[in-house]
């Protein structure tokens, strides 16, 4: 008996810690408690009524964390900063055992709240300094930053004022770089603004310096003087009140090999871009190269996350991740507050983390939400690096406040005046009263195609936590990085990378560079491996006011042999250094490689495009989001319309561009020198006042010319209005045209598409005219028309004879007549918003009849591009979709599609459209309740709080079952654009466009049958604030062979953020081009085989 | 713990019935102290709720008119206001017997108040404390009952009259669109919230004859010139504060009755909410009832009054602010004369002329003054659940003269939106007071 439970026991014994060696073997990161290491660092932070998160604004950001090897012993040691605690500085000891040297070592911080931590040789002795911000002489606080310069011995001597860099103000962490080449390491010193940053000041304030901003410092080591000399003013660096720096990188963006800096602001004002000039000058060009950044934007880091060597962005924000924290937490601008800080003169914010993805040329697509990485709550230091040795960059997220302050029921509902208490007990209570929640950190495995997934739990970093600074850093020497977090009020995370148990292989280099510089700050290593390349940049301070050591850690996956590895040195040289081994650690010497020179990659054959005197000239006053609140996306920006035919049979073609509300549509005759000159068509100026949106060339009374058709949109006025007639203009063969108002009936809806084909088989050119949207109902749908040519031009409705409706057919985007099925016969074939691809059929009766189609049951989107081709040549005409994309808050699946309900949910004579969506296995609606709040004020008894409304998990739960029953229901399966191929037996399957298509919506496209060759357009800044603009789809041009899609990259001169609307063929002097029309903007040119 | 309450209170009541089967329950409700209460409680959710000051004066006057009803139907001293207001029918109500007609008033008062509100857990609480009180004073079952059904017909009446005033559609209005012109309103800091009730003067007016009857004077030319007239006015307003001495701090401090007060550290940020313009004149009108005497039909008499003209100066005053959508003096300063310039009290997001504050108490002080006498001292203790002090008025048009100036000293308006603010409400009073009546002698001379 005794013996049997004792087995038992020893089994349990064996069965457990099997378990959990199991268990631990499977993680790839092991915590190690500080019993172990000996770090026992805790940033303890205490709220007084003297100093708290009402008296300082950032008194919950926490401290930062350096790595660095002091003593250049080969063991990477550590540094935290505090607050109110003093730092620490823990010497490696090798095997993860840390000794706390800090006393020793003078490098306490003097009791001050200490912010950032960088280490860099700043006098270029060949021992690393420690730099670190503080915040000076504010209210009870008191500091300055300190330049602990290393003495040799495991002793620093703080020289800050010597050196000139003992600055007092609100520092948040420098960052030291070589930005002139003169071979010593200058300073960016980040500082944050404290003034009112709810009062927004002109963005053009930024231009004033104020002696608390942003500071560039340049060393004069190399000029034979140990201390610093502030070049801020001269230099091009904002130095504003506006500045409400979080974080600051160094990189070189556009491979000029002098390095660019970018700064992370919070609140209202930009994020900074600043190129160098190579000039000891930089100029600050965010605007001309991204779209959008993050609002509140903390720490970034910049890395090469898609193998191409090229540094993206990546910035951090504040959006939660879970839907209910998400639907009771402030979220974007109301859609008014947004346009202010527009008129303020600042660039697009939106409250998530951003994505910057280098285009190769120093231009950057915004894709965090379509790589899944725009949210992960109150986010600190972003840190870009192989956490798995397999070769692709992930990205390390912190996160975590104590006091939550962007809880809406704390804004909206938590203060209830108590008279008798005073202003202390009152603040006291408010800051009591700020809601707590403590999450886990992110870990986003990249898992190829720009793609990642929070892999925190698996790889056993889920500990709950405020994490705020965080490094990484091989300690312990395997050839994996691990990685170190700076906690508040608990013990900082050291956690062991266990990367060396996977079988990837990995490279590790340190460089050994001359001067004063080195440890090579600024420079470039890249590792070549086969077809793969594998870049990271030398540097310091990174993430959230932290700083990784020097020494670079290359996760090479599989990969078994290095080819060779490349060094740009920070000073221009360019070495290649051959016969290195994987799983090493080597030290690269300058002068030790073999010197080489790049040649130049710049195309230095600058084509010349032919060029239209045009511009599309939007008018911005129709908002629609005033008279319907919820709507998601606005049909107000839809035009121009293009259209391309040789109208005076001269052998050229010619084109039509069609205007904006009160801009003229122009008629440009091509003539035989390639020029284009416009035609006076006084008609045109007369109509002006319609907003031209697409236009069709044909002829339609048959008389041998061509005649022009034009739809208007504009979603301004209500359906019938006169200016939404759409017009057709009769050719007089000579580029004039002659308007006859009757020609086409009187029905003014918001066309979108205008489709062309004699659907009665009588010799005239018939129509179907699609509507997308009812003025002030979206959801609602508009008449779309079939009309009948009465032979002459003339046209008659015959919809309801023809389909059997009025045209209430939803909101059609676009529609083609195509023979899909090989019977001779063309079908019309339509979708739009909320739609599949719909196919009707003529029958022998002369109906055209909705035919369900096989393959086609799943592909309703927002699909704003249509086109029928035969893209893999096997006879059978295929369904090209041009969609909304992955790079949108919006994602549908047939297992978790976007729903549409559209009804008068309060009878107040409005219809409303709520659109639900899927997060984590909730069906939830998109708008928060302060939107719904406003267009159905009911919701407010209905939900009377935001808790209330965060944990709706079905749309039953917002509405009463009777009201939702009475809605229209619309699904959304899929949103990604691709082909829809026919099979053998008629049916469809869908193939996506390869991924980076789906980096926006696509609104043209184009089919080059002779070259096999796809040409897609898109972009949209349309959206309603909460979902954003989408700007991150550069024009491109596809070719497809042997069952795949090859990129292929074209000569043009379309910007990567303009907005093409329509993209048509054109033979200009006998060359091939596309014209592609984008919003407010000229027409552009893309050369074409 | 409610639930137990119910209990209790059910057993407690079934006892005093079974034990006391003729209880004298005339006198349970005498004055208007019920009824107050259950005004300072649609305050408390005007304020929970965040209603803007428009919305809340409707609020008041409905809720009112349908305690004033079933005062009407009581008692032939007092004349139904129904079919004297716009859009309203001549309604004769017939209680009967059982009826205990207090009760019913206050009934029909938490009935329509209710209606008004989103938060309405917050009113029935408070409806059910105040209803156990007074069967435990004795009122029988079936009385309860039976009044409690009169306060519903007549509450179902004001809610149909209060159902084709345009609120509801209202509702789908387009929002306000900054137009950007020069000297024209813009959003003002911190929370840059959107211009509130744009469409206001589409709500139907009880008395007046359309929103624009009593159209002020325009503002002065808009203008930048130092020394215009506008530049001027400004240039007061940022005198005034840069000078304000302690007791023009009080003032402003003490009618600010802003109810949604946006305060905004860095990142933290919370709304602070007080009653507003209408709920104070709600509240003076509470104590004047009190102060002198008037039992219950005087009061729901003085409540419907003064939330008709509180109703009527909003309509006219909001009418106005759309029409001349001046720029506040907040913007103007920060853009002409001190950019760093913030104004003692918190700008309230709608555009400058007139003062609502300014035409909404002198229509209500005016009213009050009418059933009081102008000349009655005022204890004014509104604020004082909100961390205010009292003040004392010798005149209910010392109060609104108060008040008037009380947002020029508190930074917020130019002086003409004042001057002309209260000329504003005095009509609207009086025209109020001339054409409608409560008293069937004043009703003969008003036609």
């Amino acid at each position: 008996m005794r013996i049997k439970s004792l087995g038992l026991l020893v089994l349990a014994c064996a069965f457990f810690s099997c378990e959990k060696e199991t268990e631990q073997a499977t993680k790839l990161f092991e915590l190690l408690p500080s019993e172990q290491t000996g770090i026992n660092f805790e940033n303890n932070l205490t709220s007084t009524p003297e100093f708290n998160i009402l008296e300082y604004l950032y008194f919950y950001n926490g401290g930062g964390v350096a790595a660095g090897d002091i003593n250049n012993d080969g063991l990477i040691d550590l540094y935290f900063t505090g607050n109110q605690v003093s730092n620490k500085l823990y010497l490696n000891k090798g095997d993860f055992k840390f000794e706390d040297i800090t006393d020793k070592a003078g490098v306490t911080g003097e009791n001050g709240w200490s912010t950032g931590v960088t280490m860099a040789d700043v006098n270029g002795d060949g021992l690393l300094d420690i730099y670190v911000s503080q915040v000076g002489d504010y209210k009870s606080i008191k500091g300055k930053n300190r330049l602990y310069i290393n003495q040799g011995d495991e002793t620093f001597l703080d020289l800050a004022s010597e050196y000139g860099l003992d600055f007092v103000g609100f520092s948040t962490q420098a960052v030291f770089f070589d930005y002139d080449r003169d071979g010593d390491l200058d300073m960016y010193l980040l500082n944050h603004s404290v003034k009112s940053p709810e009062v927004f000041s002109k963005a053009s304030t930024r231009q004033t310096p104020d002696e608390k901003g942003d500071k560039l410092f340049k060393n004069l080591a190399a000029e034979g003087e140990n201390r610093f000399e502030d070049v801020t003013v001269e230099s091009g660096i904002y130095s504003s009140i506006l500045g409400f720096g979080l974080g600051v990188g160094v990189a070189d963006f556009n491979s000029d090999e002098w390095p660019d800096i970018y700064v992370s602001n919070d609140f209202t004002e930009n994020d900074y871009l600043y190129i160098n000039q190579q000039n000891g000058t930089f100029l600050e060009s965010l605007e001309d190269k991204i779209a959008n950044t993050s609002r509140y934007s903390m720490g970034n880091d910049l890395a090469d996350l898609n193998g191409d060597g090229m540094p993206e962005i990546f910035t951090t924000d504040m959006l939660p991740e879970n839907p209910e924290i998400w639907m009771k937490s402030v979220g974007e601008d109301k859609s008014e507050v947004y346009q202010i800080k527009k008129q303020f003169g600042y660039n697009d914010q939106y409250v998530r983390n951003h994505l910057q993805v280098n285009l190769g040329n120093g231009d950057f697509s915004e894709l965090a939400l379509f790589a899944g990485v725009s949210a992960s709550d109150w986010s600190w230091s972003p840190l870009i690096f192989d956490m798995d040795n397999d070769g692709l960059s992930d990205i390390h997220v912190t996160n975590g406040i104590v006091k939550r302050p962007n809880d809406l029921d704390f804004i909206q509902y938590s203060q209830e005046v108590d008279p008798n208490s005073s202003m202390e007990q009152l603040r006291k209570t408010q800051i009591d009263m700020l809601p707590t929640v403590k999450l886990s950190n992110y870990a986003f495995q990249n898992t190829g195609e720009l793609k990642f997934t929070n892999k925190a739990s698996a790889w056993g970093l889920d500990q709950p936590s405020y994490s705020n600074g965080s490094t990484y850093a091989d300690l312990d020497n395997d050839g994996d990085l691990d990685l170190i977090l700076n906690n508040l009020n608990q013990p900082a995370f050291v956690y062991k990378n266990h990367s060396e148990k996977s079988g990837n292989n990995f490279h590790s280099v340190t460089l050994e560079n001359q001067a004063f510089n080195q440890f090579g700050i600024g420079s470039k290593v890249t590792v070549f491996s086969g077809d793969q390349l594998f870049s990271q940049y030398v540097g310091n301070s990174r993430g959230f006011q932290s700083a990784v050591s020097p020494e670079l850690v290359f996760g090479l996956g599989n990969s078994e042999k290095i080819d060779s590895v490349w060094v740009e040195w920070p000073e221009g040289e360019k070495e290649v250094f051959l016969d290195l081994k994987t799983n090493s650690k080597v030290t690269l010497e300058k002068g030790r490689g073999k010197a080489f020179v790049t040649s130049s990659t710049q195309n230095s054959k600058e084509e010349k495009f032919p060029s239209i005197d045009w511009m599309h000239e939007e008018k911005t006053e129709v908002d629609e989001v005033k008279r319907e609140y919820l709507i998601p996306r606005s049909f107000s920006v839809l035009g121009p319309a293009l259209a391309v035919a040789d109208v005076n049979s001269d052998g050229l073609e010619d084109v039509y561009l069609g205007g904006a509300k009160d801009q003229p549509g122009v008629l440009y005759l091509q003539k035989s020198s390639g020029e284009f000159e416009a035609v006076s068509n006084p008609i045109f100026q007369q109509l002006a006042k319609a907003e031209d949106v697409v236009a069709e060339f044909a002829d339609f009374n048959q008389d041998g010319l061509m005649d022009l058709i034009v739809g208007s949109g504009g979603n301004e006025y209500d359906p019938g209005n006169l200016f939404l007639f759409d017009r057709i203009y009769f050719g007089k063969g000579n580029g004039q045209f002659q308007f006859i108002p009757n020609a086409l009936p009187p029905i003014g809806e918001n066309t979108s598409t205008i489709a062309i084909h004699d659907v009665d088989g009588d010799g005239g050119l018939d129509l179907f005219l699609g509507a997308s949207v009812v003025a002030g109902d979206y959801g609602a749908s508009p008449k779309s028309s079939l009309l009948i040519n009465l032979g002459n031009g003339q046209f008659r409705d015959e919809t309801s004879d023809w389909m059997g409706t009025e045209g209430n057919l939803g909101m059609i985007n676009s529609a083609v007549w195509a023979d899909l099925d090989g019977d001779s016969i063309e079908e019309l074939i339509l979708t739009g918003d909320w739609q599949p691809i719909r196919v009707f059929k003529l029958t022998s009766d002369n109906r055209l009849k909705e035919t369900s189609i096989p393959g086609l049951e799943r592909s309703a989107g927002w699909i704003q591009s249509l086109k029928i081709a035969d893209i893999n040549g096997d006879g059978r005409p295929d369904i090209l979709t041009g969609n909304l994309g992955e790079n949108s808050k919006l994602k549908a699946s047939y297992e978790n599609p976007l729903w549409l309900y559209h009804a008068d949910f309060d009878g107040n004579g409005q219809a409303d459209p709520l659109i639900f969506h899927y997060m984590e296995n909730k069906l939830v609606p998109f708008a928060t309740r302060d939107d719904l709040i406003k267009q159905i004020p009911g919701i407010k008894k209905l939900h009377g709080s935001y808790a209330d409304y965060s944990r709706i998990s079905k749309p039953e739960e917002l509405f009463p079952s009777p009201a939702l029953n009475a809605a229209n229901k619309y699904p959304v399966f899929e949103l990604r654009s691709g082909v829809y191929f026919q099979q053998e037996n008629g049916s469809f399957v869908f193939e996506p466009f390869p991924s980076s298509v789906q980096w926006s919506p696509v609104m043209d496209m184009y089919w080059d049958d002779n070259q096999k060759t796809l040409h897609l357009a898109g972009n949209f800044s349309g959206f309603r604030v909460d979902l954003g603009k989408t700007n991150s789809l550069p024009f491109q041009s596809w070719n497809y062979q042997g069952g795949s899609w090859k990129k292929i990259n074209l000569n043009s001169d379309i910007p990567n953020q303009s907005e093409i609307r329509r993209i048509r063929p054109i033979s200009v002097s006998g060359g091939n081009y596309l014209l592609a029309a984008p919003n407010s903007s000229v027409p552009y040119w893309v050369k074409i085989p | 713990m409610r639930f137990i309450k119910i209990i209790a209170s059910l057993c407690l009541l079934i006892t005093v019935i079974s034990c006391q089967e003729k209880v004298d329950y005339s006198n349970v409700i005498t004055d208007g102290t019920y009824l107050s209460n259950a005004q300072n409680r649609i305050t408390e959710v005007i304020i929970h709720d965040i209603f803007s000051p428009p919305v809340a004066a409707r609020i008041y006057s409905y809720s009112s008119l349908a305690a004033y009803e079933v005062a009407a139907a009581a008692d032939p001293n007092y004349v139904s206001l129904l079919g004297q207001l716009n859009g309203s029918e001549k309604t004769t109500f017939n209680p009967s017997e059982k009826v205990y007609l207090p009760l019913a008033s206050l009934a029909a008062y938490y009935y329509v108040g209710t209606g008004l509100i989103f938060s309405e857990d917050m009113m029935n609480e408070h409806r059910d404390a105040a209803y156990a009180e007074l069967k435990e004073k004795g009122i029988p079952e079936d009385v309860f009952e039976a009044s409690i059904a009169f306060g519903k017909e007549v509450g179902d009446a004001i809610k149909a009259y209060s159902s084709k005033d345009n609120y509801h559609q209202s509702r789908s209005f387009p929002k306000y669109t900054v137009t950007g012109e020069f000297g024209t309103w813009e959003p003002t800091p911190p929370a840059y919230m959107e211009a509130i009730e744009p469409h206001w003067n589409k709500i139907r007016t009880f008395v007046l004859d359309s929103a624009a009857q009593f159209k002020p004077l325009a503002p002065p030319p808009f203008s930048i010139e130092p020394g215009s007239e506008f530049y001027n006015a400004a240039k007061q307003v940022y005198d005034a504060a840069v000078n304000a001495g302690t007791e023009q701090k009080e003032i402003a401090l003490f009618w600010d009755c802003n109810p949604y007060k946006m305060n905004v550290k860095g990142h933290v940020m919370f709304a602070e909410k007080k009653i507003t313009p209408g709920g104070h004149w709600m509240s003076i009108a509470s104590i004047a009832s009190k102060a002198a005497g008037k039992d219950w039909k005087g009061t729901a008499e003085t409540f419907a009054l003064t939330g008709i003209a509180l109703n009527e100066a909003f309509i006219s005053c909001w009418d106005e602010k759309y029409r001349s959508n001046l720029i506040r003096p907040e913007t103007y300063i920060n853009q002409y004369i001190d950019e760093e310039w913030v104004p003692l009290l918190q700008t309230p997001p709608f555009p400058e002329h007139t003062s609502g504050h300014s035409v909404a108490s002198s229509a209500a002080g005016y009213t009050l003054g009418q059933l009081f006498g102008d000349e009655f001292h005022l204890v004014d203790s509104s604020e004082v659940a909100y961390g205010l002090p009292v003040r004392e008025y010798n005149s209910f048009s010392q109060a609104y003269k108060e008040a008037a100036i009380s947002r020029f000293y508190g930074g917020i308006h130019y002086m003409p939106a004042i001057d002309y603010g209260v000329s504003q409400g005095l009509s609207i009073g009086e025209f109020i007071w001339k054409n409608i009546s409560t008293k069937p002698e004043r009703l003969a001379e008003a036609k």
